[in-house]
């Protein structure tokens, strides 16, 4: 659902299909409890959050490296249509829900719209999540948009082009 | 405009024909003619891609030629790989273990 004078960048998408049925990855993907169990990256402990699952309501998690640093973020919740369609504005946080910048990249956007959906694909769900930049400065935008391109088609050639070229100077 | 480094590089990696640009030279040097010729682009056109791929530190051309060869500078682009990976990375890792989750989670409904 995009707002009136909204900007948003160019989309970048995941796809995966999971083997479980639609009402069981929707539970996952939107109850505190199961997303505790996949939301946190290796080696980061889940810090508990909460959770309040309504349009305008806010998921904040954190997540706690080996170094006692703890990283929070917040998904805001846009559009919820059980269970099919999630739209969640994302921002890093603080402990306090604070809105923060990228820890790495200061004109990384400061707002980015994720949109989640689920779909029937033969026994499983196939769950296809895109995210853009929402109401980036144009320097923000080209930082989404830059990182991005790169990963989605840009890297795959250039990088095995410089992998070659790397080897060859070596 | 960019402030950090890392930002000039994406901001420089954002346009698809800079990005050729850079696939072609790392096949080795080329010049502002060269380049022009498969991307079917004026010559000044070129120039203006290739400052500022210049100004992210991604090439570099040559000054003792008359015809200044450009050559790609890496280093720029393999640190922008390395912040960008980690962050696809992240929700493949995610999506893995949501796998993982959700497998476990239907052989406890299927016990009950």
């Amino acid at each position: 659902m995009t707002r009136p004078q909204e900007r948003l960048s160019k989309p970048f998408t995941i796809t995966r299909v999971f083997d479980a049925p639609r009402d069981l990855v929707w539970q996952a993907l939107t109850q505190l409890e199961h997303l505790g169990r996949w939301m946190s990256p290796a080696g980061m402990e889940p810090v508990p959050g909460s959770l309040d699952l309504r349009v305008g309501g806010v998921y904040h998690y954190g997540m706690k490296a080996p170094n006692g640093q703890i990283m929070w973020g917040k998904w805001t919740f846009r559009e919820i249509v059980v269970p099919e369609r999630l739209v969640v504005v994302i921002n890093f946080s603080d402990a306090e829900l604070g809105v923060t910048r990228h820890p790495m990249s200061p004109t990384w956007p400061l707002s980015t719209l994720s949109t989640t959906t689920l779909t029937d694909e033969g026994h499983g769900t196939r769950m296809s999540l895109q995210w853009q930049a929402l109401d980036g400065n144009d320097e923000e935008n080209v930082t989404f948009d830059g990182a991005h391109a790169g990963m989605t088609q840009g890297w795959g050639y250039t990088m095995d082009q410089l992998a070659r070229y790397l080897a060859r100077l070596q | 405009m960019h402030t950090d480094p890392l930002s000039a590089t994406f901001a420089a990696l954002a346009d698809p024909t800079r990005r050729a640009i850079l696939a072609r030279l790392s096949t080795g040097e080329a010049t502002v003619t060269e380049l022009s010729e498969p991307f079917n682009i004026t010559p000044p056109a070129v120039t203006k891609h290739l400052k500022i791929l210049q100004r992210a530190g991604l090439i570099v051309q040559g000054r003792e030629k008359q015809w200044r060869p450009c050559r790609l500078q890496p280093q720029p682009l393999k640190e922008a790989a390395d912040w960008v990976e980690p962050y696809r990375q992240l929700w493949e890792q995610r999506l893995d273990r949501l796998e993982d989750y959700l497998r476990e989670l239907q052989i406890k409904r299927r016990r009950k």
